[in-house]
């Protein structure tokens, strides 16, 4: 017939890993892409390894 | 192909003494506490002992029994490092010793900044600051969901399980705290002006 019909995908194979859906739904990523800009201009804070260590090591005190 | 183990399953294994589960824990979650807690105090040493005292409060509460597995593990967790949070400022406020001094950004000393000339540096460390105040100006309940979607990673459903409310509200204060932030932005003349 050489009609070609579009391929199912289930819901698994769609990468939405990185992707909040309820976020995408409410679109704030196309209508506030201004402030969020600007949000990003902000380092993301990270704790510095030796913080980590030092949370570990207390830890292990605990036991 | 190894399995991730569950947060739950770390934490039945750490109840039953492998202490390596809880570190694998600790690694999991670490920024996004980090990340929550060095928005709302600006004192260096206060961030990372409020950090600390999250996690051992965690397991405090995981060894005499007060988790119970929900699926939530990290709303929990936020939600312990929210009340020390809430609990610091409380103490603060009964001393009545506030600082009405802006935001300082002791944040920013990532490698990227180290790179940068002291102009570049100054500019950027400057429109850090105004947007930091901007977001300490949002209403408590508009900031913390920004705090919590933008800068600690988490999903609008965990977002909601935090602060106990329903998803749409979670979005709706999202979307007034957007709403607001432009308004600010517009009537402070701030752009994005450095990239």
């Amino acid at each position: 017939m050489g009609l070609k019909s579009t391929p199912f995908l289930s819901y698994d194979e769609i990468l939405v890993d990185e992707i909040d859906i309820y976020e995408d739904a409410w679109g704030f990523n196309s209508e506030f892409s201004d402030v969020i800009n600007l949000l990003n201009l902000v380092v993301t804070p990270v704790p510095e390894k030796r913080l980590t260590e030092r949370l570990i090591e207390r830890v292990r005190q605990q036991d | 192909m190894k399995k991730t183990m569950s947060d739950y399953e770390l934490i039945e294994k750490f109840v039953k003494g492998d202490q390596s589960c809880f570190e694998e824990l600790i690694h999991r979650h670490k920024n996004k506490v980090y990340a929550y807690i060095s928005l709302y105090i600006r004192d260096q040493a206060l961030v990372e002992d409020l950090f600390q005292d999250t996690f051992l409060k965690v397991i405090q509460s995981v060894k005499s029994g007060k988790y119970y597995d929900n699926g939530k593990f990290i709303s929990w967790v936020m939600r312990i490092a929210h009340n020390l949070i809430i609990d610091h400022f409380r103490r603060i406020k009964q001393l009545n010793t506030v600082s009405n001094d802006d935001y300082e950004s002791d944040l920013f000393n990532s490698k990227k900044l180290a790179e940068a000339n002291v102009e570049d540096h100054l500019i950027k460390r400057q429109i850090q600051k105004d947007i930091r105040k901007l977001i300490s100006q949002l209403p408590d309940d508009q900031r913390e969901v920004v705090i919590l979607r933008h800068y600690s990673g988490l999903s609008f459903k965990e977002i909601a399980d935090i602060t106990d409310v329903s998803i749409n509200t979670a979005l709706g204060r999202m979307r007034y705290a957007l709403i607001n932030m432009r308004k600010m932005m517009e009537e402070k003349k701030i752009s994005l002006t450095f990239n």
